[in-house]
Formats: C-alpha cells, sequence, structure tokens
C-alpha cells in the first residue's frame, strides 16, 4: 500500500529576507524546509501561520529548488498580514498548483509579453525560464506598466532584460511624475510601438482583469489567434486542488486546468475577466 | 444480478452481532422524518426499509462537515451504512471523480469509502419531490453500493452489487441464494411501480440533458424571478448529496480546517481585489444552476443532480427548481 500523502497540508518554508518593491508590493524570499520545484506559471498556495492563505505565483526562476521568491501586492486579509511579516518567521507553502506556462510550445517563436502592476511577478519567473531556452526562441518582447512609475516593480529587471540577447522591455505609466521621461498611457498602448511576426508568435497577458480584457482584445486586433493568446487567469483559487470549488470558471477549475489557458480555451466561459 | 435471502429476524440478529466489531448507521424514524443514526441494538428492530428517503444525504459520512484536515487521522472503525437510496449512491460516483482524482487523492476520502460497507435500499414508492428518473437513476441501487436490501414477506433479500458486498454476505451463514423465477419478478414488479409513481409526477419535467440547455439559455429574467425569496441560507448546497464545495480555514500550526461551504453564500468567489463574478444573488443563484446541469456534466462523466428532491423540501425561500425548469421547458 503506497504512503498516504496529505494534499491539505503545507511545507514550512523559511522567511529569509522581503524586499520592497513598491508601496504596496513586497517580494518574499522563502527556504522551504524540503527541495520545492515548480514550473513556470504554476502557483503555491502561501500561509501565515493561523491566519490564512492566498494563491501566488512565483516569481523567482523554476530552475532555482531550494529557494522560492514570491511576490505580494498589499490587498486583503492575508496579504496584509504578511505585509508584516519579519524575516526569520516560517510561512507555509501548498503545490505547485496548475497548468504552467507552455514553454516547449514558444520554441522557434517569439514571445511577446503584456503585463501590469503585480503582473510583473509571474512574468518575472517566466522571462527567468525564457532566457534560459534564448537559442530555441526568435525574441522575447516585454511590455509592462504601473499605475506610476514608483509602483513599477522589478525596476532594474528591465535594464538587465534590454542587454539579453533577442530581449526587449519597454515600461509605461499610466501617469507620470516629474522625473518620469517615459511613455504615459496603459500598458497595451506599448502594444502600438512593438513589431512581431503575428504567424510566428505567441502573446502572453497577465496583469489586473481590466488589463487583462483590453490588452487581449488589442492583441487579437494586433491579428493574432485565440489560441495564440496565454492568459494567466485570477479567481478565488483556495484549496488548489480542483475540489473546493471556488475557483470554477465555468466548467473548469482554474486551479487545477488553469491557471494559464489559451483564450480560446476560456473565450466562451463566464465571467472571465470579473 | 445475484439475490441472497435471509429471514428478518435471522438479518436483524447479524446487525447485532456486527454491532461489536463495527459502527454501524441506519435510516431511523426521527421527529423529522428519517434519518441516518447511530445504531445501538435496541434500535435494530425499527431501522427503515425501502421508503424513500432520509432528511440528510449520504455525504456527510465520507465529507464532514467540518474537520481538521492537516492533523494525524485517528483509525476509525469499520463502518456499515444500511439503507441509503439511489439517488445519494448514485451521487457518490461524482464524489468519487473529484475526491479520489488520480492527482489529488483525497486520503480522508478515500479511507471511509474503502471503511464502509455501503448497504442501499430500494424505494418502494416516492416521496413529494423525488424525481431520481427524470435524471435517468433508478430508485434502487445498481451499482456503487456493496449491497441493495429489499424487504419481501417477511425477508431480507440482498441484491450483491460488489465483491466487497459478496465477501460480506457469505460470512452471513443463513443467507441463501435465491433462483425462483416468480421471486425475482416480484421485485422487478415492485421496481416498476415505483418507476411508474416516479414517471407520472413529474410529468413535463425535462431530462437531464435537456435540463441542461435550458439552464445555459435561461435570460437573466428567470433567475431574477426565482431568487427573489432566496436568502442565500445556502440550504439547498448543504442538503444537497453532490454540492461539496469546501473552505480551508487557517488554525495555528500551519494547520487546516476543511469546511463545507455554498455557492449561494455571498463572497463565494471574491478575490482579494474585490472583483466578484458571483456578487448579486441571482448571479449566485443561477450558478448553482450552472454548475449542476451546465459545467459539472461538462467536466465530469456522472449526474451532478440525481433528483432527491431535498434542495425543493429545504428551501425555506419555498423555491422549487423544478417549477423554474418546467416553466421553461
Amino acid at each position: 500500500m503506497p504512503e498516504e500523502k496529505n494534499i491539505y497540508k503545507p511545507l514550512k518554508a523559511k522567511l529569509i529576507e522581503v524586499i520592497d518593491e513598491s508601496p504596496l508590493i513586497k517580494t518574499f524570499v522563502l527556504i522551504p524546509e524540503e527541495e520545492f520545484s515548480f514550473k513556470t506559471g504554476q502557483f503555491i498556495e502561501l500561509s501565515v501561520d493561523g491566519i490564512g492563505e492566498a494563491p501566488f505565483t512565483p516569481s523567482s526562476s523554476p530552475l532555482i529548488t531550494d529557494r522560492l521568491e514570491v511576490t505580494v501586492m498589499k490587498t486583503g486579509y492575508v496579504t496584509e498580514y504578511m505585509h508584516n511579516l519579519k524575516p526569520g518567521v516560517y510561512m507555509g507553502i501548498r503545490g505547485p498548483y496548475g497548468r504552467g506556462y507552455p514553454v516547449k510550445k514558444f520554441f522557434g517563436k517569439e514571445v511577446l509579453i503584456l503585463g501590469g502592476g503585480c503582473g510583473l511577478a509571474p512574468i518575472r519567473s517566466l522571462l527567468y525560464a525564457l532566457e534560459n531556452i534564448k537559442e530555441n526562441l526568435q525574441k522575447v518582447i516585454l511590455c509592462y506598466g504601473s499605475k506610476t512609475p514608483e509602483d513599477c516593480i522589478y525596476k532594474p529587471l528591465f535594464n538587465r532584460l534590454n542587454q539579453i540577447e533577442k530581449f526587449e522591455a519597454y515600461r509605461t505609466v499610466d501617469k507620470g511624475d516629474d522625473e518620469w521621461d517615459g511613455p504615459v498611457g496603459v500598458a497595451p498602448t506599448l502594444l502600438n510601438n512593438v513589431k512581431v511576426d503575428t504567424g510566428n508568435s505567441v502573446a502572453v497577458v497577465c496583469g489586473p482583469p481590466v488589463m487583462m480584457k483590453y490588452g487581449t482584445m488589442k492583441i487579437l486586433e494586433m491579428g493574432y489567434k485565440d489560441e495564440q493568446i496565454y492568459l494567466s487567469m485570477e479567481k478565488n483559487m483556495s484549496c488548489g486542488l480542483g475540489k473546493c470549488g471556488h475557483c470554477m470558471m465555468g466548467k473548469y477549475f482554474v486551479c487545477k486546468d488553469g491557471p494559464v489557458f489559451t483564450y480560446d480555451e476560456i473565450k466562451d466561459q463566464p465571467n472571465i475577466w470579473d | 444480478m445475484h439475490y441472497k435471502s435471509i429471514t428478518r429476524e435471522r438479518w436483524d440478529e447479524t446487525i447485532k452481532d456486527l454491532l461489536s466489531s463495527h459502527d454501524v448507521f441506519a435510516s431511523l424514524r426521527n421527529e423529522f422524518g428519517q434519518d441516518y443514526e447511530f445504531i445501538s441494538s435496541e434500535d435494530i428492530p425499527d431501522i427503515i426499509y425501502n421508503e424513500p428517503k432520509p432528511v440528510t444525504s449520504l455525504k456527510n459520512f465520507f465529507l464532514p462537515v467540518k474537520e481538521n484536515v492537516t492533523s494525524d487521522r485517528e483509525t476509525e472503525r469499520p463502518r456499515i451504512i444500511i439503507g441509503a437510496p439511489n439517488c445519494d449512491i448514485e451521487a457518490l460516483s461524482l464524489l468519487d471523480e473529484i475526491y479520489l482524482d488520480k492527482d489529488f487523492d483525497d486520503h480522508f476520502y478515500r479511507n471511509r469509502r474503502e471503511n464502509t460497507i455501503l448497504i442501499g435500499s430500494d424505494c418502494k414508492g416516492i416521496q413529494e419531490h423525488c424525481h431520481c428518473l427524470s435524471y435517468g437513476i433508478r430508485p434502487f441501487p445498481t451499482k456503487i453500493a456493496d449491497l441493495a436490501i429489499f424487504l419481501l414477506d417477511g425477508n431480507v433479500i440482498l441484491r450483491i452489487l460488489s465483491d466487497q458486498g459478496e465477501d460480506f454476505i457469505n460470512r452471513i451463514p443463513d443467507a441463501t441464494d435465491i433462483n425462483e423465477e416468480n421471486l425475482l419478478q416480484s421485485i422487478d414488479t415492485e421496481h416498476s411501480i415505483t418507476e411508474s409513481l416516479l414517471e407520472n409526477a413529474n410529468k413535463g419535467l425535462p431530462d437531464y440533458i435537456r435540463t441542461g440547455e435550458i439552464v445555459r439559455n435561461a435570460g437573466t429574467e428567470i433567475w431574477k424571478k426565482y431568487s427573489a425569496t432566496c436568502v442565500s441560507c445556502g440550504a439547498c448546497a448543504t442538503i444537497c448529496p453532490t454540492c461539496t464545495c469546501f473552505l480551508l480555514i487557517d488554525k495555528p500550526g500551519f494547520e487546516k480546517v476543511k469546511q463545507l461551504d455554498a455557492c449561494q453564500y455571498p463572497g463565494f468567489e471574491r478575490v482579494a481585489g474585490g472583483e466578484d463574478a458571483l456578487f448579486s444573488l441571482s448571479s449566485r443563484f443561477r450558478n448553482r444552476y450552472m454548475c449542476k446541469y451546465v459545467w459539472k456534466p461538462e467536466k465530469f462523466q456522472p449526474v451532478a443532480c440525481t433528483g432527491c428532491g431535498r434542495c425543493i423540501e429545504a428551501c425555506i425561500g419555498k423555491i422549487n427548481k423544478n417549477d423554474l425548469f418546467m416553466e421553461l421547458a
């Protein structure tokens, strides 16, 4: 008889560093008690002991298995507690769950990535994964928007990406400040200036629901087909196991069947942008 | 189908003997009608057979309303459940598909399923809201359970439905094989009588597939109309044999308590940023029907409504889903 595995039990992970990314966003660096591997785009349930847990896609490289980075925006009950945590405490991890980005399907193609706000967290992990296979890609273009320059996370990432062969990274802000001399406008406006071969390309979209919606519409206008667009969906993923029902989006459990879907898979399902 | 027979007296003695080694639950009459109760030696003569249906469904035996799912599980005594109607038994096939999923096998559920001898009961007669047959479920168990019980002329007839059921019955020395054609004919006749009652009571009620089409195509007005008296109490989901959505609640020490939830409660789908696809009462109300008749059948093999009718009986807003379906059929 195989050993019983408890699918509900978290793995403990020591918080070793908290990085301030923006006024509302912090990155938590964790050392899991056991080796922990995930595929880029998969998510975990991260818990504060005795308080609650919430789903996050790790923002670190999927190639690293002894250390995990999770970028968290303060937006609710559990994340507020997380933002008050200090290094040294233990957090709980369940997962990894769901279906991540099918990076092998990106081989030989251009990858256009549209991100907004904290949506850059899963994208950063994807970028690490793509950097590792860049020989197999045509090019990678990141278009990212934040509300203000201050709200942009991983600021050094953009310069670094622009120094990598085949990678291009662009930033915009909804509203500039005195020091900002870059583009002003919502994230999808950056797509007006990118050069892509839509016939040999995939698009990845991750960000707040309203950006996901208008970004996807814009990418469709550019000539991408429904099945070329990969969306990282946000629902109330609670158990992560395809059982508790909270993340149902039509016939899909977003936690198990997603969170990454092609637009083609979900376009007929209800409330995909809510 | 293989049948064995035993006298009622000998059957009662068998149950009494099993009490020392098993936790036995059976349907007994109580102030609310009948319900599954823990059996002591005094209860045995009062077990109700062949009457639909216990007030609560079978699911709570396998998925308790609330349990700590991180603490080490105590070894439970083997369990026998007697008298489950087929609407409850068929519901287990959906629960099995969800909880015994190959990727995420819920060992709490698995252990309880494997630790239980399930003795179903053929329904003789129907209750007001019974409509299993409309959804392709017959009023007598044919699979999933281990045995099905049928009282006939003072004898207990047991239909063998699984290897575990066969082992169980083989350990009862006085149980004899039934081969008499006329006896088997009597059972078939009783089944047909119950099915006729179901057919007559549910004339005009669309079948499961047609109900899915109706629900999918229904406009917003019908959901607003029928949810007007809904108070989001979640009784429909709580009592439903196939509704098993749950919450995981964190407790100190990284413990998790799993608690039955319902999509009828406000905030069921709300995400941390505040977006809530099921914010309105009528959207939550519609969600339950979409889940039962459209989405679950797209995703899973078994039906997600077994026609037990308990949601109609439990509703304090007096909402009758079958009226809704017939209005649109």
